[in-house]
C-alpha cells in the first residue's frame, strides 16, 4: 500500500500574516526507510501531520493506497492510523500510568483484541525489541532509551504498512541512539518507513533523503526530484 | 474492563484530588440519604402503626384530617349518640369515643400522653396484639394501664400514683407489654378523667371498628351521610393523605440536599476537568495511535462516573450509618425508629450520584475527545 503526497500545500494564519509551512510537495513513498531532512521551519513537522492524517492540508492531498486520507472524517483518519500506520515520537509519548507491556498493548486494546492475546503480542513485541525483562515497569523507571524501544514495539504492535518516526534519537546518548536506529531500520524493511531526523547519521543510513527547505522539496538523494 | 483499568489508573496516580473529590461526593450523598431518610422512616412507622389500629374508621369534626393523636375536642355527645345509633344500623362491631391529654413538654422523657377509653373498653380494641405483662388489661374508673415503654422511662409500677391535674389523680393497675408500636408509649386511662381534667363533656374522635366483610369507604360514607358536621376516615384515606404530604417533604428536603449535591457535582467537574488538561498529551497520543473521540470521550466520562459512584456508595453507607444512629436515639427516646434507608432510597441515592457524575463529565469529556491531535501533541 503506497503511501503518496500530491501537491500538498499548508498554509497558517499567524494574526494578519499568511505562513506557507508546505508548498506543493509531491511525492510516493516506497517500500524502505525514506529519511526527511532540513533545517528548522522548513515543513518536516507539517509535512508528518499532514502524511498521518493528524492535520489536513489547505490544498492537494495524502494518499494511502487508494483511500484518499484528506478526504475522511477524524474519526475515519484514526481507524486508518489504527490499522495502517504506527508512529514513533521524539517525546517517546508514553502513558505515564501503564506499564511498559499496557502501553504495547494499548493500540490493540483499541483494535479490540481480546486481553490474552493482547498481553502475549505486546511481550513479544517486547522482547524482540530487548525489553523482556521490562514488561511491567512504568514509563518513569525506564531510560530514555528504553521508553524509545517501547514507544517502537507500540508502533509495530499491530504490524502497519507505514511507520513515521519524528526525531526518534533526538533525546538519546550515544548508545540508545544506535539501539534504537538500528531497530527502527531493521523494522522499517518490508513497511514504508518515513523518517524525519536532524540527525544526520541516522538520514544516511535510510535508502532515501528528502531534502526539505522552506516548505519546499528542494532534492531526493540519491535519485533526483521528479526522476 | 481494561478501560476501566485506565480510569482507576489514573485516578490512583492523583491519590490526593481523587480522595478529596470522593469525600465531596460522599459527604453530599451521605447528607441526601438522611435527609430523606426521614421521610422513609416517618413513611414506615406511620404506615406500620396504623395498620396496627384497630378500628378501620375514625370520624372526626368536619375540617381536620384524622388518625391524629388530640385535636380539640369538638365531638359532642349528641354527635357520639348518632354515630352509635347509625353505627348499630349498619352492624359495625364498635363504636369508640376517644380524648387525648398531653402533659409535660418538648422532652419525650418527661411527657405522656393520656388516651381516655370508655368504660369497659380495653386497650387492644384499638390495638390489637397488646397484652398485659402485670396487673389488668382493662383500667377501671381510678385505675391507668400504661405502655411498657413509658413504664420503663418513667419507672412506673402497679400502685404508682399518676395526677393528671390538681383534683384528678389514678393509680398505675396494669402495666403493657412493649411492642414496638404506638402503644408502648401511651397511658390508657377513663374517658370521664380526661374529660374532668379538660372541663369538657366532648370527644376528639371517634372510631369504628367493623366486623369481618363490612367494607370500610361504604360504611364511612354512610356515617357521614347520617351524621352531619363529622368527617368519617379510613385508614386508607389516611394512608393517602399521609404520602400526599410525606411526599412534599420529601421535595422540600431533597431541595436542601440539593445545594450539596452541586457542590459535590461541581468537585468532580473540577477534578475531572483538570485532570483532562493534564492529560492532553496522553489524550493526542490516544488519538495518534487510533482511538477514535468516542473511546477518549468514555474514558474521561467513565472516570466522573467512577469517582461519583464510589462516593455515593460510601456516602450512602455514611447515611445508613447516621440513620442507624438517629434511630437508636429515636427507639430510645419515643420508641419509634424515625429514620430508614429503604432499598428505593439506596437506589434513588446510587442514581443520583451517577447522574450527578454523568452531568459532571459531560464538558470535560467533551473538551478532552475535541483536542485536535496536533495542537493535542504539541506539534503545531
Amino acid at each position: 500500500m503506497t503511501l503518496r503526497a500530491e501537491n500538498l500545500t499548508k498554509r497558517y494564519r499567524q494574526g494578519e500574516k499568511e505562513v506557507v509551512a508546505l508548498q506543493g510537495f509531491t511525492y510516493a513513498f516506497p517500500k524502505g526507510a525514506t529519511a526527511v531532512v532540513g533545517p528548522s521551519g522548513s515543513g518536516k513537522t507539517t509535512l508528518l501531520n499532514l502524511l498521518a492524517g493528524f492535520d489536513l492540508p489547505t490544498e492537494g492531498g495524502v494518499y494511502l493506497g487508494e483511500t484518499p486520507l484528506h478526504a475522511l472524517s477524524e474519526d475515519e483518519r484514526a481507524r486508518v492510523r489504527l490499522k495502517h500506520m504506527g508512529f514513533v515520537f521524539q517525546q517517546w509519548n508514553l502513558i505515564p500510568t501503564l506499564t511498559a507491556l499496557e502501553n504495547v498493548a494499548l493500540p490493540l486494546l483499541l483494535a479490540g483484541w481480546p486481553r490474552g492475546k493482547r498481553l502475549r503480542r505486546a511481550a513479544e513485541l517486547l522482547e524482540r525489541v530487548g525489553l523482556a525483562h521490562r514488561l511491567h515497569h512504568p514509563p518513569s523507571r525506564l531510560s530514555g532509551g528504553e521508553q524509545q524501544r517501547v514507544a517502537l514495539a507500540r508502533a509495530l504492535a499491530l504490524d502497519p504498512e507505514v511507520l513515521f518516526a519524528d526525531e526518534p534519537t533526538g533525546n538519546l546518548d550515544a548508545e540508545s541512539r544506535e539501539q534504537v536506529a538500528a531497530l527502527l531500520l531493521e523494522e522499517g524493511r518490508g513497511r514504508t518507513l518515513v523518517l524525519v531526523t536532524h540527525d544526520p547519521e541516522l538520514a544516511q543510513r535510510a535508502e532515501r533523503v528528502l531534502y526539505l527547505k522552506g516548505g519546499r522539496l528542494l532534492r531526493e538523494t540519491p535519485r533526483a526530484v521528479g526522476s | 474492563m481494561e478501560v476501566l483499568l485506565l480510569v482507576l489508573r489514573n485516578l490512583l496516580a492523583r491519590p490526593v484530588r481523587s480522595l478529596l473529590t470522593l469525600l465531596g461526593v460522599l459527604v453530599a450523598t451521605g447528607s441526601m440519604v438522611l435527609f430523606l431518610s426521614f421521610g422513609e422512616g416517618l413513611r414506615r412507622a406511620l404506615f406500620q402503626e396504623l395498620s396496627r389500629v384497630g378500628p378501620a374508621i375514625q370520624v372526626v369534626p368536619e375540617g381536620t384530617e384524622g388518625f391524629g393523636l388530640g385535636g380539640f375536642p369538638e365531638i359532642t355527645p349528641g354527635a357520639l349518640k348518632a354515630l352509635e345509633e347509625a353505627g348499630q344500623a349498619l352492624g359495625v362491631r364498635a363504636v369508640v369515643p376517644v380524648l387525648f391529654l398531653a402533659r409535660g413538654g418538648f422532652d419525650p422523657a418527661s411527657s405522656f400522653l393520656f388516651q381516655g377509653l370508655p368504660q369497659g373498653v380495653a386497650p387492644d380494641l384499638l390495638y390489637p396484639g397488646v397484652k398485659a405483662q402485670a396487673g389488668r388489661l382493662r383500667p377501671s374508673e381510678k385505675g391507668a394501664v400504661v405502655g411498657g415503654k413509658v413504664a420503663r422511662r418513667s419507672g412506673l409500677a402497679l400502685g404508682s400514683p399518676l395526677r393528671l391535674s390538681p383534683r384528678v389523680a389514678l393509680r398505675v393497675e396494669g402495666i403493657l407489654e412493649e411492642t414496638g408500636g404506638l402503644a408502648d408509649n401511651l397511658l390508657f386511662v377513663p374517658l370521664a378523667a380526661i374529660q374532668e381534667v379538660l372541663g369538657t363533656r366532648n370527644y376528639s374522635a371517634v372510631l369504628v371498628a367493623l366486623n369481618p366483610g363490612q367494607q370500610a369507604e361504604a360504611v364511612a360514607r354512610a356515617l357521614e351521610r347520617a351524621v352531619p358536621g363529622v368527617k368519617a376516615q379510613t385508614t386508607g384515606e389516611v394512608m393517602r393523605f399521609a404520602e400526599r404530604a410525606l411526599r412534599i417533604s420529601d421535595l422540600v428536603r431533597f431541595g436542601i440536599s440539593l445545594v450539596a449535591l452541586v457542590v459535590g457535582g461541581l468537585l468532580v467537574a473540577n477534578t475531572v476537568m483538570m485532570s483532562v488538561y493534564e492529560r492532553v498529551r496522553e489524550f493526542g497520543v490516544m488519538r495518534a495511535l487510533g482511538a477514535r473521540r468516542g473511546f477518549v470521550f468514555r474514558l474521561v466520562v467513565l472516570e466522573s462516573l467512577l469517582l461519583s459512584l464510589l462516593g455515593g456508595v460510601l456516602g450512602l453507607g455514611l447515611g445508613a450509618l447516621a440513620s442507624g444512629a438517629i434511630n437508636l436515639y429515636t427507639l430510645d427516646q419515643v420508641g419509634l425508629a424515625l429514620s430508614a434507608v429503604t432499598g428505593r432510597l439506596a437506589l434513588f441515592a446510587l442514581g443520583v450520584a451517577l447522574g450527578l457524575g454523568l452531568l459532571a463529565g459531560l464538558l470535560p469529556a467533551h473538551h478532552a475527545s475535541r483536542i485536535p491531535v496536533v495542537e493535542a501533541l504539541g506539534r503545531v
